[in-house]
């Protein structure tokens, strides 16, 4: 119900930096200090076995023990943190750019640019992201080229969907009218007005696609068509230990712990309270 | 009817709504009893809403209310949670503002009465639909009970919505701006229905800003300014001898009490149109329409709503493209002093701007002078403190002399003012016309004002154009 006397009625104190943000900062922050420090900091090289030390347990030795072949755990989770995240954020920025741009555009000029840029959307959503990669990995096995560009192509077209049907909505409310009539040319109206507008929802956008994008080179390595081994990659890693359960379950877990961290994290940072 | 009982009166007595600390209405006392309806005039923000949500006991979060609400003897503010729930649509109801967004778009009228049968009084579907049938025909709506509400006038959305509150039983009225968005015509039947509701002995609570309203509704009448009850009496009585200022101010603002304005004659056209002609669709909006809008002079299109007024308007700035005809704009001039004011003030600003973000923006695009506009914003009443909130912040009367402003900055030769008043109050409605009034005195552009309100048009315009559906 609408309240005519809404201006009687106190502003609510709008915080950016809400409890939820806060906690998804301060966890995003660890791990990207984990993923670009540690690396820096834990002078194993992550490849290194030792094979006395099979499965050692988290201890003096091995901070977070070792793998079956011996190699340190700490090394290869801040190693594989650090490839993981960044191909993540490539990826995300990569799709994210040009589908917003195009999003714009297609909003703004709609015509025969937007029917366009709808055919290529609707012909690679009609094909599975997951054989997306695997066809562009099957030029290039094993390397992150084909399988980062692959994610990107399939992910740009949330960002452009999104984006368009959101700008779409604000392009006609009056005071787009109001500030094209004052002389505003259109740069100006998509950055300052329209941008502004659907950036919450394109943050939230964003963060998803992250997870997505970290879940989806994790599952490819745990098939074994993404990055070979010995490459300590998060995915891989789980792929790698699972035999072991058994013996140390802790180990399996630990990489999966960190995506888990990470998408938490990420989804804590964007949230947003006013739902 | 199926009234088992009737209310004799609601009192309101030292009533005091708080946010935190501060009380942001007080001392609202009045009392409502059969067959003497109270209607609560006042601006926008004076706390009249509030008032009406403390009595439902549906007060935004972060607000209590103290003092004594009494109906028949009980107390509406003592209750727990669950009585207050339990009373809302059987015995007091809220009648919403704009009832065509609150009535189900996906459910036919006639459904959408008997569920109130069907699930509130446990009736069954067959006795519900013939309960709810004679609820309809009641309000006149029998014909109509098949069809959905976007395909119901205005007018016919709120009886439907009266309907619904006969069909709850609640004898307890709150009629919450009940004629916003209505043209006069809609707004007649609207009050002569609630009328109707009085003498079927329902006790009745108007909220409103509009005096013809209060006029035709009678009974008691309070103006509220600024959260308090500043004046309460017989309706005729206040009407006619007004003590407090603010009430004299409001019910001078009604358009039909306004002086005329003293303006010059015309001078040459710097807007005309030749033969236009416009369709949406099946349906001609009209066909071979000739306007003229002279350097100092004021244009009135009057017109029921949809019926393309404010089309016209657009089409002289070129906002939308006619089927036929020519627009002929004063040669020579630039298109950016042809200026346009919007019906919905928060609407016409970037929302997540502030005012002064805004201006520096327009004052950076176009070279200008923050000197002039500080003359400016002195000239309308705005103090620059407001600048630096966001649209949603300021008061409706206050944006729109802020969209005055913005307009102003580029020297307009021709201003379109689509609505520009019709969802201020009538002290913040008369502020806004006198305004441009004056500035069409002194400056000598062309002003085009698209209203409903035909009394305001004739007070105000050289020239009224009348539009029919």
């Amino acid at each position: 119900m609408t309240l005519a006397d809404a201006t009687l009625v106190p502003a609510a104190d709008r915080r950016w930096l809400t409890p939820s943000r806060a906690a998804g900062l301060v966890l995003l922050s660890l791990l990207a200090a984990f993923a670009l420090i540690g690396p820096l900091l834990v002078l194993v090289d992550p490849t290194e076995q030792d094979f006395a030390a099979s499965l050692a347990p988290p201890g003096a030795d091995y901070l977070l023990g070792a793998d079956h072949y011996g190699r340190s755990m700490l090394a290869r989770l801040a190693y594989g943190a650090r490839l993981s995240f960044g191909m993540a954020l490539l990826t995300v920025a990569t799709a994210a750019v040009p589908g917003i741009l195009f999003g714009l555009f297609a909003a703004w000029r709609g015509g025969w640019l937007e029917r366009v840029l709808e055919l290529i959307s609707t012909v690679l959503l009609a094909l599975p992201g997951l054989l997306l990669v695997l066809i562009l990995l099957a030029f290039a096995p094993g390397t992150f080229g084909p399988l980062y560009l692959g994610l990107a192509l399939t992910l740009w077209i949330e960002f452009y969907r999104v984006t368009k049907a959101t700008a779409a909505g604000v392009l006609k409310q009056p005071h787009i009218e109001a500030a094209r009539l004052l002389g505003f040319g259109t740069p100006y109206l998509l950055r300052s007005l329209v941008l502004p507008e659907i950036r919450p929802i394109l943050t939230t956008l964003a963060a998803f696609a992250m997870s997505t994008a970290i879940i989806a080179i994790s599952t490819l390595s745990a098939i074994s068509v993404g990055l070979r081994p010995p490459t300590p990659e998060l995915g891989a890693m789980i792929v790698e230990l699972l035999p072991y359960y058994a013996e140390a379950p802790l180990h399996v877990l630990m990489p999966g712990i960190l995506i888990f961290l990470l998408v938490l994290g990420l989804q804590l940072a964007t949230r947003n309270e006013s739902l | 009817m199926n009234a088992p009982t009737r209310f004799q009166s609601l009192a309101v007595s030292g009533l005091e709504i708080r946010a935190g600390d501060k009380a942001i209405v007080r001392n609202v006392a009045f009392t409502l009893a059969q067959g003497m309806p109270v209607t609560l005039l006042g601006a926008s923000g004076s706390g009249k809403s509030l008032v009406a949500h403390a009595i439902m006991g549906s007060l935004p979060a972060g607000l209590c209310a103290r003092g004594e609400v009494t109906l028949d003897g009980t107390s509406l503010l003592a209750a727990s949670l669950a009585e207050t729930r339990a009373r809302w649509g059987r015995t007091i109801v809220i009648l919403p503002q704009e009832p065509w967004f609150a009535l189900d778009p996906t459910m036919r009228i006639g459904r959408q009465v008997s569920e109130v049968h069907h699930y509130l009084h446990g009736r069954g579907a067959i006795e519900a639909r013939s309960h709810a049938r004679s609820d309809l025909a009641e309000v006149g709506l029998d014909e109509r009970a098949q069809a959905y509400s976007h395909e119901l006038s205005g007018g016919m959305c709120q009886r439907a919505a009266i309907a619904i509150t006969h069909a709850a039983g609640a004898l307890l009225l709150i009629a919450d701006e009940p004629t916003k968005g209505l043209d006069a015509a809609l707004r007649d039947s609207v009050v002569k229905r609630l009328r109707m509701e009085v003498e079927q002995g329902r006790l009745l609570l108007t909220i409103t800003h509009d005096i013809a309203v209060a006029t035709a509704l009678g009974g008691m009448i309070g103006v509220m300014l600024d959260g308090e009850l500043v004046e309460f009496g017989p309706a005729a009585e206040i009407l006619d001898r007004p003590r407090h200022d603010y009430s004299r101010a409001l019910i001078a603002a009604d358009p039909s009490r306004w002086p005329a304005p003293q303006l010059p004659p015309a001078g040459e056209p710097v807007v005309s149109a030749t033969g236009l002609s416009k369709r949406f669709g099946e349906k001609a909006l009209f066909d071979g329409f000739d306007i003229s809008i002279g350097r100092g002079e004021i244009v009135a299109i009057v017109g029921p709503s949809g019926c393309g007024k404010t089309t016209i308007g657009n089409l002289l700035l070129g906002l939308v493209q006619s089927d036929r005809g020519r627009v002929e704009l004063k040669a020579g001039v630039s298109p950016l002093r042809f200026q346009k004011l919007y019906q919905d003030p928060p609407a016409a600003f970037a929302p997540r701007q502030t005012l002064r973000r805004g201006f520096n923006d327009l004052l950076k695009l176009h070279s200008l002078d923050w000197r002039t506009s500080e003359e400016l914003m002195a000239r309308l009443h705005l103090v620059p403190a407001l600048l630096d909130r966001r649209p949603d912040e300021v008061s409706g009367g206050e944006l729109q002399r802020f969209a005055i402003l913005r307009a102003l900055m580029l020297d307009p030769v021709f201003l379109f003012a689509d609505e520009a008043t019709s969802r201020l109050d009538p002290v913040s409605q008369k502020d806004v016309i006198w305004l441009l009034v004056e500035i069409v005195r002194e400056r000598g552009l062309g002003l085009l004002l698209v209203t409903h309100d035909t009394a305001l048009a004739q007070r105000v315009a050289a020239k009224v154009v009348r539009l029919e559906r």
